[in-house]
């Protein structure tokens, strides 16, 4: 799985290469289509970024985080508190830093959990945040949800989104070559053996965690927009969590290429099914990632990429 | 005498009512080879595993390198230059053999040069312990003996100051069990680090060490020059309990 | 008096329900390492199963409960055989059973619920069954929720004497402390696997059936139920029948005294917060030792 210090690094401009002229001409969809493919384009490249980010910790830790959701309702609400005061592009960055500041808080608290338990404590903490909200909302504004007034238009919002994923993509790219990634990936191999061979492991732990939430942060804040009406159970949807570890799951999270793959995959798809079979589209999404799970368990990526595998 | 590399003072682990280690004392200095043994069960790799921070003692004091580390997470112990085996390798599956290494001198080795260039890059760690023709395979993919070497090899690359091997040569064959400690006689010997070595395996052991405790049931009840250990009554006692062990006592 | 019995009593009955469903996720869990999310897709079948029965043939519920959890009983060994069996038999480790098996779950709960869907619509359905308030002690309860009450503790008490008592119960306990262990002295998982993945969907179902006599039903009304048994297993330790019974009252309990003392809003944000407090300071569980 991981390679040689200096060979992964040898690889790394070509990749960020890659990332940044895939993003070049991406940035030119806006005007070459209609605004129905361009919102298809726009969940593909959310989902992408959302899938990145998430295997960027999870990937190699093995952690199975459902907080996904929380960072993105609480970098909506950044933008729905934020945008009268401040540009989009500051609320987005803003986003992005109060998604990565909760996962360092949280990450203290609860990195030591692993397992079923840290799913279900992530899980636990996002509808926490969205019914503290909710009940702040209520009880301090006496509203329970917020209209967004001056939308920047479609063109830019898909500009944002490119920008964050290409960030994620680069992010990713330079975190698996780094010693960060090397620490993670001990840490996912045997936590207590890295942590004897010198690894503050804790250390490592909150800070990827940090990092992966500044994505799905930022991403909340620059699709808040798309709504116009913003409340606690539309952007901490646990959905957007779930769909973000299946994706990044059925792609295969080890990689880099499966997550972005498979967003793609799964956007179209549920596209497809869901103007093809407008009433059984997530009967049919059901069957099908079963099958997916039981009979391509290393994920789409495993199509792909062939192993390399000397001789023993 | 001057200070001690590693000093473990009135160490005791307790689980619940069961008491594993019992107010063990042991200084250990640069260059020292010390055998610890004892019968099953005796506290030996729980008393290992205060010394690498891995398990937090009940009571008692770590000090390594005179700084008091109790308490502390095992990577500051790797930090101040503790590095160990496990019993059973804990080598990471997925990752290449010198990748194995090169975590180690990533992150725990980093902080030290060894100051002897034999031991300072993967190839010649693995080379060393005669894996170089495995070093791009899967550790996980590895005959168990060659990933309890492996083992040693990881440890290596963290550069110690102080190196515990638990039971390195358990499960090997006679030969195999003579070449592990020529290797740990000549890792001390060029590296001129401390070793302390627990083996089941009592008779190679005392032969290779010049100084070895005895623990039973969590107390240290001997120590010193192995020969005038093994005659001591306290010691016979110990494994007389145990009559598989008296056997390779006497042996 | 009578009100804090009743306020008590309401959080008892509340708690009953919800140990039936947990006890039953987590049996799954701690034998297998399935996590299976889509348990309370199958509590929404069981409900489903028993208003039907109960308005086209006229059959009384507490009846019809013994054949939903039989039913529910063999959909359970198909749903093992089907998805989950592989995902044992292939996985190298306990950390990718549980990934696989979550995101297992997730596909479970997509198809059964939009096949419910498609089936019977989303709109609300139910039956009025024993609706009519008895006085005990000075308080006043619904008829109904009395019989859910005391159906809810029997099943899980029965469950708990299974495990107590019986072989295949004490067999389901050894593999759970030592599954090698359990192994080395012939005990079979290729029969015990199905065999208790098909008794945590027949709980499941039972609470479902129970639940049908007092609430109305629809096709989303199962996955609250997954996410409250979550709750509760982590309160009463993963693996811990007998902690998910106590964790199930305890849980409505709190939800009973704390929407009362506060703020009827604050009742999700009460759970959670149970739930979070509990996994940071005692993540073995509030009984475990």
């Amino acid at each position: 799985m991981s390679r040689s210090t200096l060979t992964r690094m040898r690889g790394v401009p070509r990749a960020l290469t890659l990332t940044v002229v895939a993003g070049a001409l991406l940035a030119v969809l806006p005007w070459l289509l209609s605004d129905f493919m361009l919102s298809l384009a726009l969940s593909c490249l959310m989902f992408a970024a959302l899938a990145v980010s998430w295997s960027m910790f999870c990937g190699p830790t093995h952690y199975l985080s459902l907080a996904t959701s929380a960072f993105f309702g609480l970098g909506a609400y950044v933008t729905a508190w934020g945008l009268e005061s401040m540009p989009y592009g500051l609320t987005v960055l803003a986003g992005g830093l109060v998604g990565a500041a909760f996962a360092a808080l949280i990450g203290v608290a609860v990195l030591h959990l692993r397992g079923a338990y840290f799913a279900v404590i992530t899980f636990g903490l996002t509808e926490l945040v969205l019914h503290s909200i909710t009940y702040v909302e209520k009880t301090m504004f006496e509203t329970a949800g917020r209209i967004i007034s001056d939308a920047p238009e479609n063109a830019v919002i898909y500009w944002t989104v490119l920008g964050i994923t290409v960030l994620a993509v680069a992010t990713a790219i330079l975190v698996r070559a780094s010693r960060l990634g090397f620490a993670l990936a001990g840490i996912g191999g045997d936590e207590e053996r890295a942590q004897t061979l010198g690894v503050n492991a804790r250390r490592a732990k909150v800070l990827a965690f940090s990092l992966s939430a500044f994505f799905p942060g930022a991403l909340g804040a620059a699709m808040a927009v798309r709504w116009t009406y913003i409340e606690p159970m539309s952007v901490f949807n646990p959905f957007i969590g779930f769909q973000t570890v299946l994706i990044a799951m059925v792609g295969g999270a080890q990689t880099l290429l499966g997550p972005i793959v498979s967003s793609v995959f799964f956007s179209l798809l549920t596209e497809f099914l869901r103007l093809r079979f407008p009433y059984a589209f997530l009967l049919v999404l059901g069957i099908l990632l079963v099958v997916l799970v039981l009979y391509l368990p290393g994920g789409l990526a495993s199509l792909f990429v062939r192993r390399a595998r000397p001789h023993a | 005498m001057p200070e001690a590399l590693l000093s473990a003072r009135g160490v005791s682990v307790r689980f619940g009512g069961l008491t594993a280690v019992n107010g063990v004392n042991l200084d250990v200095h640069t260059g020292e080879l010390v055998g610890i043994i004892g019968p099953n069960g005796a506290g030996k790799t729980t008393f290992f595993h205060t010394l690498s921070g891995v398990l937090r003692p009940t009571e008692g004091r770590l000090i390594v390198a005179g700084d008091d580390l109790t308490g502390r997470a095992p990577h500051v112990y790797a930090a101040h230059g503790v590095a160990r085996t496990f019993q059973t390798p804990r080598v990471f599956r997925d990752m290449t053999a010198a990748d194995n290494v090169r975590f180690a001198l990533e992150f725990a080795g980093r902080l030290r040069k060894h100051g002897h260039d034999a031991f300072d890059d993967v190839a010649t760690i693995l080379g060393f312990l005669g894996l170089a023709e495995v070093a791009m395979l899967p550790a996980g993919a590895l005959t168990p003996a060659r990933q309890r070497l492996l083992e040693i090899g990881v440890a290596l690359g963290a550069r110690p100051r102080v190196l515990l091997l638990d039971e390195v040569a358990a499960g090997l064959t006679h030969t195999e069990i003579d070449a592990t400690a020529q290797l740990i006689r000549r890792v001390r010997d060029e590296l001129g680090v401390a070793v302390i070595w627990i083996e089941h395996a009592v008779r190679v052991l005392m032969n290779t060490v010049e100084r070895v405790a005895v623990l039973h049931q969590g107390a240290k009840i001997a120590d010193g020059d192995p020969r005038a250990v093994a005659k001591e009554a306290a010691v016979i006692e110990a494994y007389l309990g145990e009559e598989g062990d008296s056997a390779r006592v006497a042996a | 008096m009578g009100f804090w019995l009743e306020l008590a009593a309401s959080g008892l009955i509340t708690g009953g329900i919800y140990a039936v469903v947990a006890i039953g996720l987590n049996l799954q869990y701690g034998l297998m390492r399935i996590m299976n999310i889509s348990h309370g897709e199958f509590l929404m079948l069981g409900a489903y199963l028993t208003w039907l029965a109960h308005t086209t043939l006229k059959i009384n519920p507490i009846v019809l409960l013994p054949g939903v959890a039989v039913t529910l009983f063999l959909v359970g060994m198909v749903v093992y055989r089907l998805c989950f069996r592989r995902i044992s038999r292939s996985a190298p480790t306990v950390e990718v059973i549980e990934a696989r098996s979550l995101l297992v779950g997730f596909g479970l709960m997509f198809f059964v619920q939009n096949a419910v869907y498609l089936a019977w619509g989303a709109d609300l359905r139910g039956y009025s069954f024993m609706a009519e308030p008895v006085d005990i002690a000075g308080a006043r309860f619904m008829a109904n929720r009395l019989l859910v009450f005391g159906v809810a503790v029997a099943a899980s008490l029965g469950l708990l004497a299974v495990l107590r008592w019986t072989m295949i119960g004490k067999a389901v306990r050894a593999m759970m402390q030592s599954p090698t262990g359990a192994q080395l002295v012939g005990i079979d998982t290729s029969t015990l696997h199905p065999v208790v993945f098909g008794a945590g969907l027949a709980l499941a179902g039972v609470a479902g059936g129970l639940l049908s006599m007092v609430y109305e039903i629809s096709p989303s009304m199962g996955e609250p139920y997954t996410v409250t048994a979550l709750i509760v297993i982590t309160l009463g330790g993963l693996g811990s029948a007998i902690g998910s019974l106590l964790g199930g009252f305890l849980l409505g309990l709190v939800e009973a005294f704390g929407m009362h003392f506060t703020n009827p809003s604050l009742k999700m944000v009460l759970s959670y917060g149970v739930l979070v407090a509990v996994l940071i300071a005692r993540p073995k569980g509030l009984f475990a030792r």
